[in-house]
């Protein structure tokens, strides 16, 4: 009896093993070559900037091969974690301005050498500001993005629009002119995803709202504030009145440029650069504006996005990944990242494009260390679902979400 | 071996030679545990030290910091106390426990009778329906993933568009992820429809193992097919129905590929955690590798818990035979 009962808890315990473990593979290392993990935007924004660059590195170091790997933003962190446990880290790594501080405080990341690189002293104070830590540099700014409007021509001349909106509430009226004029199914006027919270959190900036602030020391969630909850009632009756896009889906799945690009869209919201993939049919008949606020003559606050290229501690040839980094934010690539409609690094390369205009007037999220847990925990995300499908109202969800915030941006 | 063993046996058969018998004796006991210990060793190697760096990562704080310094912080059993303490714990476990009952009952009934149908229909129409059940089983979960995430598209999806067309409803532009119900139950169907197969084949593998005049026996004697399912058929399938659901039970507690591509990682939050999702969650995204390695372990325990029953119950059965 007793073997009996031995014998069933080892195969008990095989058996839950083979439940419980999971496996993964690692890359074998290549002398000689320098691994870039980019994100996939320059893939299909810009992939001609990253050739340059990497023809620019060769040049310079003959032998030496660049392995660019593209990765998506949704789990390039959970790569990145296991190359740094075991191995085969890139060398050089694009981090998003919000990721930065959680890896730099970690240790993850080689200082630089601030000097060495192009436009320095003239770097985006926001973005300079997220690749610094403890005194030293980290990152280095890459470029910025601001959040603006795409929008048909065609289709505002054939809806009557003779101007572009400068409010919030002209816009909401050209949405429906623009959808008395397109009946066809699926058509949005405006298209965003109802979980897009970069537009969302917008619309709380403009109403004076903030996502969370500090008060004696610690981070309290401030999304259930008067201001914040009227941001973001604005923010659903917009997107009722406007979009047809998933009330549960942000604004990746698909694509808002692919909706644009089906001619299912009158207007998408997005980094500028979405003009690269509007579609062959509609390039003509594409233009861009500055999304309007409530209040007549102020834009509303967009994201300022941006990424930074760090090299990693865990890099063999951390000189090199600094190398490959001067060469894509030189000054030439940065001019030609603005010419894709990017914000450049530096302010003494700054134009005055829309996008650039666009970000005159813009918000970020709260500079704690746990932020990206706030991000990757989807909490800003599931709030907008329950606000929009109904299942909370717009105070409850925001007071969930707010106490959410506050114990995630507090934790060790 | 086979000529010492004999010579063993044969020297048993003398009574003068005891010594020499206590040593065959010996040997003879020890034959078996010596064979089965090249395959000890290989197990200890490929699941013992990984359990044994488990346990260890469990005790231990491992975030970021230490993961880059390949150094954990001892902290005893903090990480367990934390996670027993956390209410999302308790939540999670509870409704992957109905999850799991849901997901498995339909799968054996599911797969029960598709396996009776296949006795009863003709042999083209069993032969079709045996390659269909064959290309689901070789499905990749991810493949399958995104065929559901096509079929359920809100505005496009073939599954809206049917709906509505048979007058069932208004589904022309219906939600599938708006909910937690609503994300698990399509989970539900991915993966019923995924295991369904396996278990069909090896049902109607057992089927053939009943004796057809004992059916024939019970019609005779007046029992409707359901009694006859009940009385005759069921209890000689019960082995391979207790290991096909134990097996299920264990696949469907840890699941984690298909709801988590399903629901995908932007709609994943404490409300609709799975297990193996909370484990990835608290493990990976919020990197406490430490609290990560102390749920799987937990996990373990209840699964290990789960099949000791489901092992004994085996062990039982080839007993009896």
């Amino acid at each position: 009896m007793r073997h009996r009962v031995v014998a069933a808890a080892a195969v008990a315990v095989l058996l839950g093993l083979v439940a419980a473990t999971a496996s993964a593979s690692p890359q074998r290392a290549q002398a000689n070559k320098l691994t870039v993990w980019l994100q996939v935007d320059a893939q299909s924004g810009w992939p001609d900037i990253v050739a340059a660059a990497n023809q620019q590195f060769q040049k310079d170091h003959p032998g030496y091969t660049v392995d660019v790997q593209y990765q998506n933003w949704t789990d390039h962190l959970q790569k990145f974690d296991a190359t740094l446990a075991g191995g085969n880290s890139p060398d050089v790594i694009e981090m998003g301005n919000t990721e930065m501080t959680k890896y730099m405080a970690a240790g993850a990341f080689s200082p630089l050498d601030k000097s060495s690189f192009d436009n320095a002293p003239q770097w985006l104070s926001g973005l300079a500001k997220s690749g610094a830590y403890g005194g030293k540099t980290y990152g280095v700014p890459y470029y910025a993005g601001s959040r603006v409007a795409t929008y048909r021509t065609d289709l505002f001349k054939k809806a009557g629009i003779k101007k572009l909106p400068a409010t919030l509430a002209e816009l909401t009226a050209d949405a429906k002119k623009l959808a008395a004029k397109n009946k066809g199914k699926g058509f949005s006027p405006v298209y965003f995803g109802g979980e897009d919270w970069y537009v969302a959190m917008a619309f709380v900036y403009d109403f004076g709202g903030t996502i969370a602030r500090t008060h004696s020391g610690k981070w309290v969630g401030a999304l259930d504030s008067p201001q914040a909850v009227k941001g973001l009632t604005a923010y659903k009756n917009f997107f009722l009145a406007s979009s047809r896009a998933s009330k549960t889906n942000d604004s990746t799945n698909p694509n808002p440029y692919d909706v644009y690009a089906q001619g299912n869209a009158g207007v998408i919201i997005g980094p500028s650069w979405f003009s690269c993939c509007v579609g062959v049919k509609y390039k003509t008949a594409t233009a861009q504006f500055v999304l309007p606020g409530h209040v007549k003559g102020q834009a509303l606050p967009g994201f300022l996005g941006g990424s930074d290229l760090a090299v990693p501690v865990t890099s063999k040839s951390a000189s090199l990944g600094a190398d490959w980094i001067k060469d894509f934010t030189g000054t030439s690539a940065e001019r030609a990242l603005q010419a894709k409609g990017n914000i450049p690094n530096a302010t003494n390369l700054l134009g005055s494009s829309i996008n650039e205009r666009a970000a005159a007037r813009s918000w970020f999220v709260p500079t704690a260390k746990h932020w990206v847990d706030v991000e990757n925990g989807n909490i800003l995300k599931n709030m907008l679902g329950q606000i929009l499908t109904g299942k909370l109202t717009v105070k409850q969800a925001a007071a969930s979400a707010s106490d959410n915030i506050t114990s995630v941006l507090n934790g060790s | 071996m086979a000529e010492t063993e004999g010579a063993a046996v044969a020297a048993g058969a003398w009574p003068r030679r005891r010594r020499r018998l206590t040593a065959g004796r010996f040997f003879r006991a020890s034959v078996p545990y010596a064979l089965i210990l090249p395959v000890l060793v290989a197990i200890g190697a490929v699941l013992g030290y990984p359990l044994y760096n488990l346990v260890r990562l469990s005790l231990q704080h491992y975030g970021l910091f230490e993961l880059i310094q390949h150094k954990g912080q001892a902290v005893g059993l903090r990480n367990f106390s934390s996670i027993l303490h956390d209410g999302i714990f308790w939540h999670t476990l509870a409704r992957t426990v109905v999850f799991t009952a849901v997901n498995v009952c339909l799968t054996m009934a599911i797969g029960t009778a598709v396996a009776l149908l296949l006795v009863r229909v003709s042999t083209w129409a069993r032969l079709l329906l045996t390659s269909g059940l064959v290309l689901v089983w070789a499905t990749p979960a991810v493949v399958a993933v995104q065929v559901w995430i096509w079929m359920t598209n809100f505005q496009n999806g073939i599954v809206n568009y049917t709906l509505t067309r048979l007058h069932i409803g208004n589904y022309s532009e219906h939600d599938w992820y708006a909910t937690t119900f609503s994300q698990l139950g399509l989970a539900t169907t991915l993966i019923v429809w995924g295991a369904v197969p396996f278990v069909a084949i090896s049902v109607y593998a057992a089927l053939a193992q009943v004796p057809r005049d004992l059916e024939e026996a019970a019609e005779i004697d007046g029992a409707r097919p359901w009694r006859v399912f009940r009385d005759v058929t069921l209890p000689i399938l019960r082995p391979v129905l207790l290991i096909l659901t134990s097996l299920s039970i264990i696949w469907d507690f840890g699941v984690f590929t298909q709801p988590y591509l399903l629901i995908g990682q932007g709609h994943i939050h404490p409300g609709n955690y799975l297990m193996g999702i909370y484990l990835f969650e608290e493990g990976y995204i919020k990197t406490e590798f430490g609290r990560g390695a102390a749920i799987s372990l937990l996990m373990l325990a209840m699964v290990a818990l789960l099949s000791v029953v489901y092992v004994r119950k085996m062990v039982r059965l080839g007993d009896e035979e």
